[in-house]
C-alpha cells in the first residue's frame, strides 16, 4: 500500500488499533502506538492485568524474612521469603486505610508494620497486631479477615519470580510455552543455577516500553548502525554480515522471541559464549538436553524477550578497547511508567558456582557495556526516547512503520533443534511481528 | 565521619581550582584533556542505592554499580565520543556541573581527600526538559609533577532510580 491508500484514522484509539491489526498482516503498524495516552490505559488494563509479569529472582531474597518491593503497572508488592521459606509477594497496602506498610526497597524482616496506626502483619501476610484492639475495637476485629492481600497469582520458572494481578491466568509454564526450552539455556548451565548480584539498576526513560521489548525480540539488525561506535572500537562485530550466521526464533501465538548468533565462517570466535572451561563442561553435564548443548556451543551473542516485558541478553563482549571479550548475562524489565514513559530495572546475572574472578570481569563487563552508563545501552536509550518524541505527531497516528524485513523472502528452518518458528539467519523481524501479534490480541483487536 | 586534618590554605586553593578546572573540562566536552587529569591506576565508581531505613545507613549496594571503572574503560568512553557515531552525546547535552561545599583533608604529602557536593544540570536537544542528579563526590588526588589528579573518585548520588534516560555524561 502507498501512502495514500492509508485508511482513513479519526485518530481515536480504537481506529488506530484496528487499523493496527489490519496493517500488521502486511508488516506495517502507525508509530503512534508508541506514544498514545489511550492506549498506554488500555495497555495496562488488558495486558499488564492479565500477564505475567517477571517480579525478581529467587537469589535476591535468599533467606528467610529477605523482602524487595517490586511493581506489576501501578500496584506495589513486598515480595517476601516467609519464615517457612515460602516466597509471597503481599500488595503493599494497609488493610485499614490504604498506606504502603513497607517503604525500604529491600531489606529483612519478620514484620510489617503500618507507619499511621500500627496494624502488624507477619511476613506470610498475617495480620498480627492492632493497636488498643480491646479498647477500640472492643476485641471483635477479626484479624484472620484482615490480612494482606496475597498478589492473585505468584509463580516460579528456574528462579524466576513472576507475579499476576490475574487470578483466572493459565499457569506460568504454559505462559512461557516452548520459551521455556531456550530460558534454559541461561538457567541451566550449573547445578547451582544462577544468581542476581546486588540489586537491578533503575533508572527512568522517556520512551515506550515496547520498544525496548521489541529490541531485545529480534533487533540484531540495529547493531551496525546505533552502536556504531563500538564497531569501530573492535567491540562489537565488524562484518556487516554478522547476524547471517544466526537463529530467528519466535513461539507462535505467545509473543515471545530471541536471536542467537554465532561466529561467521573462518572468525575464530570461542564456542559457548567463551564461558571458561570449567563451565562449560558443567553445562554440558546439566543442560536438559543435547540439543541445549550443540545450539549453546555455537552461540556468541543472544537476545531475546519474554512478552510482554522481561527481556534477556547473554552475550561476550569487551569491558572495553583492550581486553578480550567475557560473556556476561542480564535480565531487564521495561516497566510502563505512562504514555512514553517507562522505568528500566536491569539485572546482572551469574552462575553462583562460577569461579569469583569470572564474576568480577562478567560484571564490569555488565557495567560498561549495558545498564545506566553503558556504552551500548545508552544509545539505545536516545534512539528510543528519539522515537517515541515522534511517535506524538498526528502524522504518526496516519502513517506507518516498516516491519517487513524477512516477510518475503525467508523461509521457515525446519532442521532446526529447538522448539518455536525458526529462520535461519537474525535479519528478520518474525519475532517483531509475533511480539505486536500478542500485543494486539491482548488488547482486544 | 571526622573531619580529620585540614589542609593548607594554599592546598585547599589549588584544589579548588582544579575541581573548577575539571568541570569546565567536562561541560566544554574537552574528555581528551580530562584523560590526563586522572592518574594510571585510577578507581572510578558510581554504586547502587536503594532506599533502606535509617539503621541500615545510606542504602549503598555491594557489588553493584552505575559505573565501576578503570583507566582503560574510562579511555573507552573517551574513544567512543571521538567516534561520529557515539549518538547517545551527538549531538552534545548541555550539561553544568556545579561543585560546592568543597572539603580537603590531608592524607601524606603526596595525596588529599577531597569532598565536594555536585548538581549536574543536564539538557538535550530542541526540548525545554532538563535534568538534575545531585550527589557528593568522595575523591582522592594525588599529587603528579606540577599537578594534581584524580586516583579514585566515589559519587555518592542522592537518588535510588536515576531520573534520567542514560548516564552517557561522567559525574
Amino acid at each position: 500500500m502507498t501512502l495514500s491508500e492509508a485508511l482513513p484514522s479519526t485518530g481515536g484509539r480504537d481506529d488506530l488499533l484496528r487499523e493496527a491489526r489490519a496493517w500488521l498482516a502486511g508488516g506495517e503498524l502507525p508509530g503512534a502506538i508508541y506514544h498514545d495516552e489511550a492506549i498506554f490505559q488500555l495497555e495496562k488494563k488488558r495486558i499488564f492485568e492479565h500477564a505475567w509479569v517477571y517480579l525478581g529472582h529467587e537469589t535476591e531474597i535468599p533467606h528467610r524474612g529477605d523482602y524487595m518491593l517490586r511493581n506489576i503497572a501501578d500496584n506495589s508488592f513486598i515480595v517476601v521469603r516467609d519464615e517457612k521459606d515460602v516466597i509471597r509477594a503481599h500488595f503493599n497496602m494497609c488493610r485499614h486505610r490504604g498506606m504502603q506498610i513497607c517503604r525500604s526497597e529491600i531489606g529483612n524482616s519478620g514484620h510489617f508494620r503500618c507507619p499511621y496506626h500500627g496494624w502488624t502483619y507477619r511476613n506470610d501476610g498475617t495480620l498480627v497486631g492492632i493497636p488498643a484492639g480491646k479498647e477500640a475495637y472492643g476485641d471483635l476485629l477479626n484479624k484472620d479477615a484482615w490480612g494482606l492481600i496475597s498478589i492473585p497469582r505468584l509463580e516460579i520458572y528456574r528462579g524466576m519470580i513472576f507475579g499476576s494481578l490475574d487470578p483466572q491466568i493459565e499457569s506460568l509454564e504454559d505462559w512461557l510455552g516452548d520459551m521455556r526450552w531456550y530460558i534454559d539455556l541461561f538457567t541451566m548451565r550449573s547445578q547451582e543455577g544462577l544468581e542476581s548480584i546486588g540489586a537491578p539498576q533503575r533508572w527512568m526513560v522517556d520512551a515506550d516500553w515496547k520498544l525496548g521489548a521489541d529490541n531485545f525480540v529480534g533487533d540484531a539488525y540495529h547493531t551496525l548502525m546505533t552502536h556504531r561506535s563500538m564497531v569501530e572500537l573492535g567491540l562489537a562485530p565488524k562484518d556487516p554480515q554478522f547476524a547471517m550466521y544466526g537463529e530467528h526464533v519466535h513461539i507462535p501465538g505467545k509473543g515471545h522471541g530471541l536471536g542467537m548468533i554465532g561466529a561467521p565462517p573462518n572468525i575464530p570466535l570461542p564456542p559457548y559464549w567463551g564461558y571458561p572451561e570449567e563451565m562449560v563442561a558443567s553445562l554440558k553435564a546439566t543442560y536438559p538436553s543435547e540439543a541445549h548443548v550443540r545450539i549453546a556451543e555455537r552461540l556468541n551473542f543472544v537476545h531475546g524477550t519474554v512478552f510482554p516485558n522481561l527481556s534477556i541478553l547473554n552475550v561476550m563482549i569487551g569491558r572495553d578497547h583492550k581486553h578480550p571479550p567475557t560473556p556476561m548475562l542480564t535480565f531487564r524489565l521495561w516497566q510502563p511508567i505512562g504514555p512514553g514513559k517507562m522505568e528500566v530495572l536491569s539485572w546482572f546475572m551469574v552462575e553462583k558456582d562460577a569461579p569469583e574472578w569470572f564474576k568480577e570481569v562478567s560484571r564490569q563487563t555488565y557495567i560498561r557495556t549495558f545498564g545506566t552508563s553503558g556504552v551500548f545501552e545508552q544509545d539505545d536509550a536516545e534512539i528510543w526516547r528519539g522515537i517515541t518524541r515522534s511517535a506524538r505527531g498526528v502524522l504518526a497516528r496516519k502513517n506507518r512503520l516498516n516491519f517487513q524485513m524477512g516477510m518475503e523472502n525467508l523461509k521457515i528452518d525446519t532442521n532446526w533443534p529447538g522448539p518455536g518458528i525458526a529462520y535461519p539467519l537474525d535479519y528478520a523481524e518474525a519475532n517483531q511481528r509475533n511480539f505486536y501479534d500478542r500485543w494486539l490480541t491482548m488488547l482486544g483487536y | 565521619m571526622a573531619f580529620a586534618q585540614s589542609a593548607d590554605p594554599q592546598t585547599y586553593l589549588d584544589i579548588v581550582q582544579f575541581l573548577h578546572y575539571e568541570a569546565s573540562l567536562l561541560d566544554n566536552g574537552q574528555f581528551r584533556e580530562w584523560v590526563n587529569v586522572i592518574t594510571e591506576d585510577v578507581l572510578y565508581r558510581v554504586p547502587l542505592r536503594v532506599t533502606r531505613e535509617r539503621e541500615h545507613g545510606a542504602g549503598f549496594v555491594p557489588s553493584m554499580y552505575h559505573y565501576e571503572e578503570d583507566r582503560d574503560s574510562l579511555e573507552m568512553r573517551v574513544l567512543r565520543l571521538e567516534t561520529e557515531a557515539a549518538w547517545a552525546e551527538d549531538p552534545p547535552s548541555r550539561t553544568r556541573h556545579l561543585v560546592s561545599n568543597i572539603r580537603v583533608e590531608t592524607i601524606d604529602e603526596m595525596h588529599v581527600r577531597v569532598f565536594s557536593n555536585i548538581l549536574l544540570f543536564r539538557s538535550r536537544g530542541e526540548s525545554a526538559a532538563y535534568d538534575f542528579l545531585s550527589g557528593e563526590r568522595i575523591d582522592i588526588l594525588r599529587k603528579e609533577g606540577d599537578g594534581w589528579k584524580i586516583k579514585e573518585r566515589e559519587v555518592r548520588l542522592d537518588m535510588s532510580s536515576i531520573p534520567m534516560h542514560n548516564l552517557a555524561i561522567l559525574l
